[in-house]
C-alpha cells in the first residue's frame, strides 16, 4: 500500500497518513536525524557557520553568471566537457549522446536528486543501456521499482522488514533481518558492476568555480567508484550548486554534513577536476559536466531567488512535522519537504497538483530554523500562496471565504453582526451536542470530522468590557485601576 | 542562439532587474579573514595525532601512533599479519582460492612516506600490488580480490579524523578504495589541526588550487564507508573499506 | 523588523489587542489580560474599533484583503502610540503580534506609498505579547498568582521561532505558587493548527495535532499552557473529541488564578458558575 506518487495530492496525503509501517518509520527516522543535525550544530557556533554559508550562498546566486562561466572555462582547460541544457529533455538527450558515443552498455549512479528530477534514468533504459542505483538507499527503492522519498534518506519509507523482503524477491537472498548481511550481499553484486559499467553518472553537491572542480558528497564510497571505475564519467547539476573558492567549498561542505546527518565529515568527499592524467593508473577516460536550468532561472525571476541557495541537505524535511506525518512521495515530486513544496511548484517538471504543495505547510518555521542556509521557507510558501490568489489561481470558496472574511472585519458593524451571527449559529450547533461544536458544515467540517470546536462566547469581550466601563463609572470608581470587582 | 547563451543573457538580465526581491545587490563574498574554523582542534603534533585517533575511532576506525618511520613499517606489518590471522580463523569451511590472498594494492613504494615496506612484505612473502594500469577488466580482475590497501596520505586533519587522497601516477585512488581494510601512513608532517588549516597554508603558499587542478581528483576520506539507509541501522563497508586503520608517526620532515 | 521600543520610564498604559478569536471565543482570556496588567499599575485601554490584525487572509495568500485590515489596525493603533497616549500595544497572541511586527512588513512592501510601511514599523517597535511586555519591559516574572497542580508548556511557533519568546512564559509559570511545571515532549513541535492549514490539510493538521495531545498526555499535567488561543482551540478540539481529563488554558488566566484543578478548568471564577460535575470541562465554558 505505498503512495503512488502520479495520484492527486489528496489520495497520496491519504495513503500516506493510513499506512502504520510508513509512519513509524518516518518518526524514528526523523526524530534520530532532526537530534543528530541539532547536537552537531550545538557543538560548534553553529549560528555563525548558518550566517556564513548563507553570505557565501547569497554571493553565488548575484555573481551566478560569471562564477558559471569561470567553472566552464576551468573545467574545460582540465580536459572535460562542458554542457548547458536548458530542461530537463535537453539534459537527458546530452547524456544520452554522450553514452551512445561512448558506447556505453551499462551506467552506475550515484544518488542524485538531479538525475531524478530529468528521469534519467528511464530515458536510458529506453534506450537499451542498463542503469545500476549504487546508492545502498537508492539500490533497494530501484529493486522495488519506487522513488527516493527524501533526499538524503531515499529509503526512509521502508521498515527493515519490508527491505528484507524486497532482498528475498529481487536477488532470492535467503530472509535476514540483520543490515550488514543485506549491504554485504549488496556489496558484492554492486562491486561487480561498478568494475564492469562503462559510464559512471553523479550528480554534484557543489562545484568549485576558481578550479573547476565537481564536488560529491557520500558515505558509502559509491561517489568515488562512479566518479573514479568507468571510463566515461558525467555529472549532472544544476545552474546554482556553485561556490567560489575552495575555502568556500569546504566551508558548505561541512555545514552540509552537520545539517543532513549530523556528521562532521561525510566518509568521503570526492572532487574531480578533470578526466585521469595520462599517466595515472585509475580514473575517467572521459568526464563531462551537465549545467542544467529546468526551470531554476525562472524561479530566480519570480523572485525565489532564496531557494536557489539550498544546499539539499534535507535538514527541513526531517524538521517539518507535516512531512513527518506523511513523508516524501506524498508530495509527489521529486523533491519533498518544505524546501521540496517551495520549488516543485516553479521547477519545470510534471508534479501532480503541485498547487497544492505551498499550503501542505502549518507555516510553523521548523524548518528555517534547521536550514544551513537559514532560507526563509515560511516566507517563501506565504508568497507562492499569494502569486496564487493574485493570479486567479485558488479555489471559488477560498476566495469567497477570505473576502467575505475581509469585509466583515473592516467595519466594526458588520463586525458585531457577524459575531452575533456565528453566537446564534455557534450555539445551535453546540446546543445539538451538548456544549461544544462537534458537527459543522462544509468546508468546515474538516475541523469537526476530527476536533470539537467551542461555541462561541455567549457575551463577546468588547460587550464585557463595556459593562465593566460603565460599572465603574456608576460607582465613581475610575481612579482605582487595580480594583477588581466581584 | 546557443543553450548557454540564452542561460546566461537571461541570467544576467534578470540580476539587473532593480526589483528582484533576491538576491540582494550587496552581497559580498566571504572573507578569509570571517571564515570560521569549523572543527577546530589544536596542540602539539602528539596531540593532534591522539586527537586524530579519537575522532577515528568514534568513527570505528582504528589507529596507533608511534615515534618513527622504522615502527610505523613494524606497525603496518604487524598489523596486516594481525588481520589475516583473524580473517583466516574467522573463515570456516572451504576457502575459495583467488590468488590475491597474499597481495596488497598500495601505492608505489617511493610514493609511501615509509621507506622499504614493498621488501619487507616481500620477506614475508607479501607482495605490494602499485598498478600502473586499471583501465580494462584483465587488470582490474587482476587486483579484484585483494583485500588490504596501503596508502600515504597528503594531508590528515586531526579535529575530524579526516586523510585527504591526491590521485596521481603513483598513487593510485583504488588503493584507498577497493579493498576492504585500507592502512594509512601519517607521518605528522603532514598532520593538521583543522582542514582550514591546510587550506591557508596552501593557499599561502599559492598551490592550493594547482592541487585540485593538476591531479584530477582530490578525495577527502573520513573513517570507514558506511550507510545508515536500513532504518537508521549503521552498516559498514559498503562500498569502500569496511576497516580503515591509521598508523601516525613522528617523522622529521620539514613542513 | 525594527528594533523594539525601550522604555527610559516605566510604561503607565496600554492598549489591549485583543484579537478577534479571544474576542468572540474566549473574553475570559482578554479579562484575565487586561486584570493582570492592571495589577501590574497599567492602565488599559481597549479600543472599540478594532477588529482583526489581517492574519488569515494574509496566510491563505490574500494579500489585498489582509492589506486592508493591516492598514485599519494601523490607523486604529498607530496614532495612539505616536501621540502617547499610550506607551505600548499589547496583545495575547504570539502570531497575531507576529502578523503586526513581522509581517506587516512584507504587506507593505508593495505599497507605493511608504507611509503605511513606516508606520506600521513605529507600531512593530512597540507592540508585544503579554508575557514578552510582562518580563522584558515590566521586568516581573512574578504575578503572584496559584495554582495547585501540574503545569506544562507548549511553545506557539509564531511565539517561539518569530518573536523568539520562550523564557519569558517559562520564567512567569515557574514562579506560580503550588505548581509544578513538568517537561513536554515536542514542546516546540506544532500543533497543526496553521489557521487555514487546519481545513485544507484537515487530517495532516489532525494528525499532528493528536500528537501534540499524547505528548501533553504523556507529560501528565493537569494543565497546559500557552501564548495562543489558535493553537489552544486546536489542541483542546482534540483532547475534547477524546474525552481526555487534561485541558489547555491560556496562561494569562493561570497567571490571573482564573484556573483550578479541582475547579471548573478554563473558565472564569469571576462569572462563572459551578458546571454540573457530569460535563466535560470545556462545556462550562462562558456560562452565566
Ligand atoms: S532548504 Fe535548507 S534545510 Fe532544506 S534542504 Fe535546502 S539547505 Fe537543507
Amino acid at each position: 500500500m505505498s503512495v503512488d506518487i502520479h495520484a492527486p495530492y489528496k489520495e497520496r496525503v491519504d495513503t500516506a497518513l493510513h499506512d502504520k509501517h510508513l509512519r513509524i518509520a518516518l518518526d524514528r527516522a526523523t526524530s534520530r536525524m532532526k537530534t543528530q543535525r541539532a547536537d552537531a550544530m550545538a557543538a560548534i557556533d553553529g549560528e555563525r557557520l548558518r550566517t556564513q554559508v548563507r553570505k557565501m550562498k547569497s554571493y553565488v546566486l548575484r555573481n551566478l553568471p560569471d562564477l558559471l562561466e569561470t567553472l566552464e572555462s576551468n573545467l574545460t582547460a582540465n580536459g572535460a566537457h562542458v554542457h548547458w541544457a536548458a530542461d530537463g529533455e535537453e539534459a537527458d538527450r546530452i547524456i544520452l549522446d554522450i553514452a551512445r558515443q561512448a558506447n556505453v552498455q551499462k551506467a552506475v549512479k550515484a544518488k542524485s536528486m538531479t538525475s531524478e528530477e530529468i528521469h534519467l534514468n528511464g530515458v536510458l533504459q529506453q534506450a537499451g543501456i542498463k542503469v545500476v542505483e549504487t546508492d545502498l538507499g537508492e539500490y533497494i527503492i530501484q529493486l522495488a521499482d519506487e522513488p527516493p522519498s527524501h533526499i538524503i534518506a531515499p529509503v526512509i519509507h521502508k521498515r527493515i522488514e519490508d527491505i528484507s523482503q524486497v532482498f528475498q524477491r529481487e536477488l532470492d537472498m535467503p530472509p535476514t533481518m540483520d543490515p550488514s548481511a543485506m549491504t554485504g550481499a549488496a556489496r558484492q553484486i554492486l562491486r561487480r558492476e561498478f568494475l564492469s559499467a562503462d559510464l559512471g553518472i553523479s550528480g554534484c553537491n557543489f562545484a568549485i568555480a576558481e578550479t573547476g572542480t565537481i564536488c560529491i558528497v557520500t558515505n558509502e564510497g559509491n561517489g568515488r567508484m562512479v566518479s573514479s571505475m568507468p571510463r566515461v564519467y558525467i555529472a549532472v547539476m544544476g545552474i546554482e550548486k556553485l561556490v567560489p573558492t575552495v575555502e568556500d567549498a569546504f566551508l558548505q561542505y561541512q555545514a552540509l554534513c552537520r545539517s543532513a546527518t549530523g556528521q562532521q565529515c561525510s566518509v568521503y568527499l570526492s572532487m574531480t577536476s578533470g578526466p585521469r592524467r595520462a599517466d595515472h593508473p585509475d580514473g575517467p577516460e572521459e568526464f563531462h559536466v551537465v549545467l542544467m536550468d529546468n526551470g531554476r532561472l525562472n524561479m530566480l525571476a519570480r523572485g525565489y531567488g532564496e531557494a536557489l541557495m539550498c544546499v539539499r541537505c534535507g535538514a527541513c524535511l526531517n524538521a517539518c512535522p507535516v512531512y513527518r506525518e506523511i513523508g516524501g512521495h506524498a508530495y509527489g515530486s521529486t523533491y519533498s519537504g518544505p524546501i521540496g513544496a517551495v520549488i516543485s511548484p516553479l521547477l519545470n517538471t510534471d508534479v501532480t497538483d503541485a498547487d497544492k504543495l505551498p499550503h501542505a505547510s502549518s507555516l510553523c518555521g521548523a524548518c528555517r530554523d534547521a536550514c544551513p542556509v537559514k532560507i526563509d521557507l515560511p516566507r517563501l510558501l506565504l508568497n507562492e500562496r499569494a502569486d496564487q490568489v493574485a493570479e486567479g489561481d485558488t479555489a471559488w470558496f477560498d476566495r469567497q471565504a477570505i473576502r467575505a472574511f475581509a469585509d466583515t472585519m473592516k467595519s466594526p458593524g458588520r463586525y458585531a453582526a457577524a459575531a452575533s451571527f456565528a453566537r446564534t449559529g455557534s450555539n445551535l450547533l453546540a446546543g445539538m451536542s451538548g456544549g461544544n461544536i462537534t458537527f459543522m458544515p462544509p468546508p468546515f467540517s474538516a475541523w469537526t470530522q476530527s476536533r470539537d470546536f467551542p461555541p462561541f462566547a455567549k457575551k463577546s469581550f468588547r460587550r464585557q468590557w463595556r459593562e465593566r466601563q460603565e460599572r465603574r463609572k456608576r460607582i465613581g470608581n475610575e481612579g482605582q485601576r487595580s480594583k477588581i470587582e466581584d | 542562439m546557443t543553450t548557454r547563451e540564452t542561460i546566461l543573457n537571461r541570467l544576467r538580465s534578470e540580476l539587473r532587474r532593480p526589483d528582484l526581491p533576491f538576491p540582494l545587490g550587496n552581497t559580498p563574498p566571504l572573507t578569509s579573514d570571517e571564515r570560521m574554523t569549523v572543527t577546530a582542534a589544536s596542540g602539539t603534533l602528539w596531540e593532534l595525532a591522539e586527537r586524530f585517533g579519537a575522532e577515528l575511532t568514534a568513527l570505528h576506525g582504528t589507529y596507533e601512533i608511534v615515534g618513527t618511520p622504522t615502527e610505523a613499517r613494524l606497525a603496518l606489518i604487524n598489523r596486516l599479519l594481525t588481520w589475516r590471522e583473524e580473517e583466516r580463523a574467522a573463515y570456516r569451511g572451504p576457502k575459495p582460492q583467488t590468488g590475491q590472498e597474499d597481495q596488497v594494492l598500495g601505492w608505489a613504494d617511493e610514493a609511501l612516506p615509509v621507506p622499504g615496506i614493498a621488501d619487507a612484505l616481500a620477506d614475508l612473502g607479501i607482495e605490494v600490488i602499485a598498478p600502473a594500469a586499471l583501465y580494462s577488466s584483465e587488470e582490474r580482475d587482476a587486483v579484484r580480490f585483494i583485500r588490504y590497501g596501503v596508502t600515504g596520505v597528503q594531508a590528515a586533519f586531526a579535529g575530524t579524523g579526516s586523510m585527504l587522497m591526491v590521485a596521481g601516477p603513483k598513487t593510485s585512488r583504488a588503493a584507498s578504495l577497493l579493498p576492504l581494510r585500507h592502512i594509512a601512513l601519517i607521518p605528522f608532517s603532514r598532520l593538521y589541526p583543522a582542514i582550514e588549516d591546510w587550506l591557508a597554508a596552501e593557499r599561502n603558499a599559492g598551490t592550493l588550487t594547482s592541487v585540485l587542478r593538476a591531479n584530477a581528483n582530490v578525495t577527502l576520506i573520513t573513517g570507514p564507508s558506511k550507510s545508515a539507509d536500513i532504518e537508521m541501522n549503521l552498516t559498514l563497508g559498503v562500498h569502500g573499506p569496511k576497516f580503515v586503520h591509521a598508523i601516525l608517526f613522528e617523522d622529521d620532515v620539514e613542513r | 523588523m525594527t528594533a523594539k521600543k525601550t522604555f527610559p520610564n516605566p510604561p503607565r498604559r496600554v492598549a489591549l489587542f485583543v484579537t478577534c478569536m479571544v474576542d468572540m471565543l474566549y473574553p475570559e482570556v482578554g479579562m484575565a489580560t487586561v486584570e493582570l496588567l492592571e495589577k501590574q499599575g497599567i492602565e488599559v485601554v481597549f479600543p472599540e474599533a478594532q477588529t482583526c490584525c489581517g492574519q488569515p487572509a494574509f496566510n491563505a495568500g490574500f494579500r489585498d484583503e489582509a492589506r486592508v485590515l493591516a492598514r485599519r489596525f494601523v490607523d486604529i493603533f498607530e496614532p495612539l502610540v505616536i501621540s502617547g497616549q499610550v506607551d505600548a500595544v499589547v496583545a495575547p497572541s504570539g502570531s497575531c503580534v507576529t502578523m503586526v511586527t513581522h509581517f506587516y512588513d512584507v504587506l507593505f512592501e508593495s505599497e507605493s506609498a511608504v507611509e503605511y510601511r513606516y508606520r506600521a514599523a513605529n507600531l512593530a517597535a512597540a507592540t508585544f505579547e503579554l508575557t514578552e511586555f510582562l518580563v522584558d519591559v515590566l521586568g516581573v516574572t512574578d504575578v503572584k498568582s496559584r495554582f495547585d497542580g501540574k503545569l506544562t508548556y507548549h511553545a506557539s511557533c509564531h511565539l517561539l521561532r518569530e518573536l523568539g519568546v520562550d523564557r519569558q512564559p517559562r520564567a512567569l509559570l515557574e514562579n506560580v505558587a503550588g505548581a509544578e511545571l513538568v517537561p513536554l515532549d515536542g514542546a516546540d513541535e506544532c500543533c497543526g493548527f496553521g489557521g487555514l492549514f487546519a481545513i485544507k490539510n484537515g487530517p495532516i493538521s489532525t494528525a499532528m495535532g493528536e500528537r501534540k495531545a499524547a505528548n501533553i498526555i504523556k507529560s501528565g499535567a493537569d494543565v497546559a499552557t500557552l501564548c495562543d488561543v489558535s493553537c489552544m482551540t486546536h489542541i483542546n478540539g482534540l483532547l475534547s473529541r477524546q474525552q481526555q481529563r487534561c485541558r489547555v488554558v491560556h496562561i494569562a488566566q493561570v497567571l490571573n488564578n482564573q484556573v483550578d484543578v479541582a475547579d471548573s478548568p478554563g473558565t472564569s471564577r469571576a462569572d462563572v458558575a459551578a458546571p454540573e460535575p457530569s460535563r466535560r470541562w470545556q462545556d462550562a465554558r462562558e456560562e452565566k
